[in-house]
């Protein structure tokens, strides 16, 4: 990402939005330093996050914060994929590669697996897309199907999420809605009515990049309403933190999304700090950044907290296909006080 | 694979399985191609987590035509993944090469386990020599251990460079080698070669020689291992001494018997039969 985030961005991310593109970060002004103090003892759980796009450092940031699981949804790279193999590869490192680099910092790494609704419209990869997606939607540590629904709300994004719709009902899995930047709230009440006609429980929808403008409608409906903490756009932690004093934390969950944008892995910990500081129940606190998200996913069957309540030590030693996190010259962090090298 | 061999599978994993788990199997190969190939990767959803046991003596061989190829130790979901994959049509053959090719590209680390696992019994096995030389590439140790250990695929289908490659990474990899299908019927001289110049590298790095190795050295000595077994003789390992009695024993070469009379010990516990290759396998 080598964009000015001033200037409107020919591919918005998640939560991006081109008309609002001049708002700038809420919680920029806040020294994260003064207020991770906050937060100490506390875990969290970040249903949405695209390890994908994230560094090393990234992992290690988070597992200091308190991160101990994250769910890393199936979705757009930046680019079009030009072929299925690109696509096999992408899922293939949600299973695989990502979930073992993850492992390597003690986070417990889930994933959705998802035609995303951009790449939707291209209708002959689409096809070929759907004949594979089952083979990666049963795998184990797959949690839900996602993140699927509307971009520019076309017939073919249509045609595609009904068909992944029907999919998750086939695989006994929880969905996790992708909600549009343009046109959300009728774009998210569209999403919504189609999962009920395809006989879809709210209770197993999670709808995502929520706003004040839709979690109403979201939590009358039943199904649980995330909420994207995304800078430079509309919704930043502090307003978060008000969506919270207004409506609990029932069916409410808090995400970074974090991805290829600007955006930040430390969200969720960061919005934390923010919900402590101004007194909002720790209790509260604790159902919107860790435990709704995981009773949301794991009416999957795969989520099993004891993998994360446990003392984690990794094995830095481990190799993933021949190749480790550490290169060259780096050690890892077992027997670094040994003078041998052997 | 002929028709026997699903049989007997097929009864060996239903006593393992509940009723449920059952009729969940007998299910999926009433369906589609692409119901059974889901229910390959959907496996650990329906089936449970044990592992199997059981008494070989008791269980004769599992493959009549593989003797030897066994599923002891194996999860049931491992298990029940080979037998899957054993209900994908055979015919056409193009179809039936493409699906288990999507499941390789697709798989995650157990599937691959599963798949690699299923080589000797899976139709048209000559097609599979490239995924197969390419586990052997591998370096994730459960896949690697898939094709090499106790698996008769490579014995069968691999040409020469390709096996020895696998005993050697095996050697490598500190794998137990005398777990590898058919090793003492597919014993050549490259490879003895091999097996020469690594011990001597081991030597030079002052490091240790897992001491079976030299089994597959033994049939293919010469007096230009006179040196080397020399050197092992004088080792501290006990292993490397008995590893050097056996080869000096195994060889046709008056020079390297020779070596063996100055150590007579060792040699009258090889004549009363005491000490053979297996007192130095170890499982690793
Ligand atoms: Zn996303």
């Amino acid at each position: 990402m080598c964009q000015n985030p001033n200037e409107p961005k020919k591919n918005p991310s998640h939560f991006e939005s081109i008309e609002h593109s001049e708002d700038t970060p809420t919680h920029r002004d806040l020294l994260w330093e003064d207020y991770e103090n906050l937060i100490q003892g506390m875990r969290f759980f970040d249903p949405h996050i695209h390890m994908v796009s994230r560094t090393t450092d990234d992992y290690q940031m988070m597992v200091k914060a308190g991160i101990v699981a994250i769910i890393e949804p199936a979705f757009w790279v930046g680019q079009p994929r030009t072929g299925l193999s690109s696509f096999k590869d992408y899922y293939s490192s949600l299973v695989g590669w990502e979930r073992f680099r993850s492992s390597q910092f003690g986070i417990k790494h889930y994933c959705t697996m998802g035609l995303n609704s951009r790449e939707a419209n291209n209708e002959r990869l689409a096809e070929e897309v759907m004949e594979i997606l089952p083979l990666f939607a049963f795998k184990e540590g797959v949690v839900g199907i996602g993140e699927i629904g509307f971009d520019d709300q076309t017939v073919l994004e249509e045609k595609y999420y009904r068909l992944q719709l029907e999919l998750a009902k086939k695989a006994k899995l929880p969905v996790q809605i992708h909600t549009p930047h343009r046109d959300k709230k009728r774009g998210t009440e569209r999403s919504m009515s189609i999962a009920i006609e395809h006989g879809l429980d709210p209770s197993w929808v999670v709808v995502d990049h929520n706003n004040e403008e839709t979690v109403k409608s979201v939590l009358d409906k039943g199904f649980w309403a995330a909420f994207t903490i995304y800078p430079f756009t509309k919704m930043g932690n502090e307003r978060m933190v008000s969506v919270v004093e207004k409506y609990g934390p029932e069916r409410i969950m808090i995400n970074s999304s974090a991805d290829w944008g600007i955006s930040d892995p430390l969200a969720i910990p960061k919005t934390a700090a923010l919900m402590m500081q101004r007194g909002i129940p720790k209790e509260v606190i604790r159902k919107v950044t860790y435990q709704n998200a995981i009773d949301a996913f794991a009416k999957s069957g795969q989520i099993d907290v004891r993998d994360f309540d446990l003392e984690f030590s990794p094995d830095p030693n481990a190799k993933f296909h021949g190749n480790s996190v550490l290169r060259g010259g780096q050690q890892p962090v077992v027997n670094k006080n040994s003078l041998f090298i052997q | 694979m002929n028709a026997n061999t699903t049989i007997e599978l097929t009864q060996f994993l239903f006593e393992m399985t509940t009723k449920s788990e059952r009729e969940w199997l007998e299910n999926k190969t009433k369906t589609n191609v692409l119901d059974l190939m889901t229910a390959f990767v959907a496996a650990p959803r329906f089936l449970s987590k044990k592992n199997i046991s059981y008494d070989d003596k008791a269980k004769g061989n599992l493959i009549p035509h593989l003797p030897g190829y066994q599923v002891d130790g194996w999860s049931l979901v491992r298990l029940a993944r080979v037998w899957l994959l054993l209900q994908i049509p055979q015919d056409p053959k193009e179809e039936c090469i493409k699906n288990i090719e999507t499941l390789f590209d697709t798989a995650e680390l157990n599937e691959l386990v599963a798949l690699y696992s299923a080589l000797p019994l899976l139709p048209y096995p000559w097609e599979w020599l490239s995924r197969a030389t390419d586990a052997v590439r591998s370096n994730m140790g459960f896949v690697f251990d898939a094709i090499s250990i106790l698996n008769p695929y490579p014995e069968l289908y691999f040409p020469e460079s390709a096996w020895n490659q696998l005993v050697l990474k095996t050697i490598f990899n500190g794998k137990p080698i005398h777990l590898i299908y058919g090793l003492d019927r597919r014993k050549n001289k490259e490879l003895a070669i091999s097996i020469s110049d690594f011990i001597d590298e081991r030597f030079a790095a002052g490091r240790k020689i897992p001491p079976q190795i030299l089994r597959l050295l033994a049939p293919f000595s010469n007096e230009e291992h006179s040196s080397t077994l020399i050197r092992m003789f004088a080792s501290e390992e006990s292993g490397e001494k008995e590893a050097a009695a056996l080869v000096c024993f195994e060889s046709k070469e008056p020079k390297l018997r020779s070596l063996l009379a100055n150590q007579p010990e060792l040699e009258l516990s090889i004549q009363n039969g005491e000490l053979d290759w297996s007192k130095l396998e170890s499982i690793a």
